[in-house]
């Protein structure tokens, strides 16, 4: 089992996709943090804070420091998606179930190695971001550090970047051709679910019952961030990680058992 | 590792695959043996890759099961180390070398680095392994899916069309290689092909298969028959009973030629310089192995055509 888990990040460190990945989270994490930076504090006029989603401090810095999440997790759902995706791809999945038949360890293999390459990239991201974010945020005179409850969301968005690859891990097996998959699974994530989303809140059963669960939303309540409007439905930060894990489990799972099942030709 | 270790019997039992209503591999049954060379041999089509595959686990079966060492694929404690695979499908990540990809496969299986490169060195490759695979030609992708096969130094061998792509150089270095791992360490290597001749000066013993089902099963030496004289004289129906006369079967040979039933060419001409007759021709023959592979699969090939019922009977 440990070997299939050193395998499968061999796999991923083997092609030039881990450094081009790592390059765009960090200057995701880094370009988000300045312009929340700059945003949130008012830097571009009083006038522009108009319509701005608001918060305490503490949301002003969550926000600040996971803006690039927003891009950090769709890569790191390309990322989950491509881990299987280029297997049946490339057709490598043959040697890969020769080498280890029992097909379940291999897919566990590939949620603890995304895993733990969520909270690697999580790293990356915040590197960028605390570096720049916190930078800004002192010269603009607010408080860097407000609370103990940024170092939380902080360690939160690496466990929310390894959930987003375990989504992308199941949309990859659901559907075997690579290049679909990236398309619906990012399509689906950055648009579609966005979108669902904001009509489920257009009536109080989807508003109060459904879109709180969706897993972007999950994901802005799991880092607190600041809000469009205050009074909005939102689950507390350990629930909403429940609820996104839940996600990745229901997709994971599903992309097991077909796995388990499916004709490798 | 030891590289001494002897082969492991393959048992092929009562083996079904169904594609829907298409039946893909129909009740399948054959054994290979350790020490010796089988190719598995059939038209394309004919369902030898799902053999393998339904072999290796990979497929499922309908009905029927494969045992290796006794054991399904699936149930090996150590399946590198049992049976090495160089299926036809095997690709490699474009943008990993091919010794990258050969330490993914020894990292899963925990073998050591350093019999990677052994593997590379052995297969003739070890420069162009740095290289992105996508880079690489079908030769070298064939000689990288025989490293990875070796990797675990396996007890049974099964390589899916390797001669595909290598020059004749590299055709003469395979089956020299595929003898000795045979005949000295005494592994089970299989081997198919769509070409009888291909594997005949290799092959032990031969599997054929067309249509799915089973058509012959045997050694080459059985296929190949008796071996016979071709003769050509002036009267052949004289020479015939003077042959005949030392009890030699005789039969017309077309062209006004005749066939000896007999290995020795010499005993014919000298029958013939008793008998008074000229030799026109004198030709050693064994049965033609295209002629014979053509006739055992002929009309069977499923992707050329609607397939009439009336193969199954013709097959069988």
């Amino acid at each position: 089992m440990t070997g299939a888990i050193r395998a499968e990040l061999l796999k991923f460190f083997t092609t030039r996709l881990w450094w081009g990945m790592a390059i765009g989270i960090f200057l995701a994490g880094a370009a988000f943090a300045l312009l929340f930076g700059l945003l949130f504090t008012g830097a571009f006029g009083e006038e522009s804070m108009q319509g701005m989603p608001t918060g305490d401090a503490t949301q002003v810095a969550n926000s600040v420091y996971t803006g690039g999440l927003s891009i950090g997790y769709l890569l790191m759902l390309t990322i989950g998606v491509i881990q299987i995706g280029s297997e049946y791809r490339h057709h490598t999945i043959t040697s890969t179930f020769l080498a280890q038949p029992h097909r379940l360890r291999v897919i566990a293999a590939k949620v603890v190695a995304l895993l733990a390459i969520g909270a690697g990239y999580g790293l990356v991201s915040l590197a960028g971001s605390v570096l720049v974010g916190a930078l800004v945020l002192t010269a603009r005179g607010e408080e860097a550090f407000p609370s103990g409850d940024v170092a939380r969301t902080l360690a939160l968005s690496l466990l929310v970047l390894g959930l987003w690859a375990l989504i992308g891990l199941g949309v990859g097996i659901l559907i075997p051709n690579q290049v679909a998959a990236l398309l619906i699974g990012v399509g689906v994530a950055w648009i579609v679910e966005p979108l669902l989303g904001l009509a489920l809140r257009a009536f109080e059963f989807g508003r109060e019952n459904l879109a709180p669960y969706m897993p972007s939303e999950a994901t802005n309540a799991i880092i607190d961030a600041v809000q469009q409007s205050p009074d909005q439905q939102r689950l507390e930060w350990w629930a909403a990680a429940l609820t996104l894990t839940a996600w990745a489990a229901v997709l994971a799972g599903a992309g097991s058992v077909l796995t388990a099942r499916r004709d490798v030709s | 590792m030891d590289s001494r270790s002897t082969g492991a019997r393959v048992e092929v039992r009562g083996l079904t695959k169904r594609f829907g209503g298409f039946t893909a591999v129909d009740d399948l049954t054959f054994t290979v043996e350790p020490g010796r060379i089988t190719g598995f041999l059939g038209p394309n089509g004919a369902g030898k890759t799902t053999t393998l595959r339904m072999a290796l686990g990979l497929v499922r079966p309908t009905s029927g099961d494969v045992l290796i060492d006794g054991q399904a694929y699936a149930d090996l404690v150590s399946p590198l180390s049992v049976v090495g695979a160089a299926l036809e499908a095997t690709n490699f990540h474009p943008g990993r070398s091919g010794r990258d990809h050969l330490r993914v496969l020894a990292t899963t299986a925990g073998i050591p680095t350093s019999r990677v490169d052994e593997m590379l060195e052995l297969t003739g490759i070890p420069a162009f392994a740095r290289r992105r695979a996508g880079a690489y030609s079908m030769g070298m992708r064939q000689r990288l899916a025989l490293a990875a096969a070796l990797l675990g130094d396996p007890r049974v061998l099964v390589l899916d069309e390797p001669a595909n792509g290598l020059d004749p150089e590299g055709i003469r270095w395979l089956r020299g290689f595929l003898r000795m791992l045979s005949r000295e360490h005494g592994k089970t290597v299989l081997v198919s092909s769509h070409l009888l001749q291909e594997v005949s000066q290799t092959a032990d013993d031969v599997v054929i298969l067309a249509n799915g089902r089973l058509v012959r099963e045997g050694t080459m030496a059985d296929l190949q028959g008796e071996p016979s004289v071709l003769v050509r004289t002036s009267d052949a129906s004289a020479l015939a009973e003077a042959l005949n006369a030392r009890e030699l079967a005789v039969e017309p040979g077309g062209d006004g030629g005749l066939v000896v039933r007999t290995a020795d060419p010499r005993v014919v001409g000298d029958v013939a310089l008793a008998a008074g007759l000229p030799v026109w021709e004198l030709t050693p023959q064994r049965a033609d192995l295209e002629q014979l592979f053509f006739s055992l699969t002929e009309g069977t090939n499923r992707n050329l055509g609607p397939v009439a019922g009336a193969t199954r009977e013709g097959a069988a």
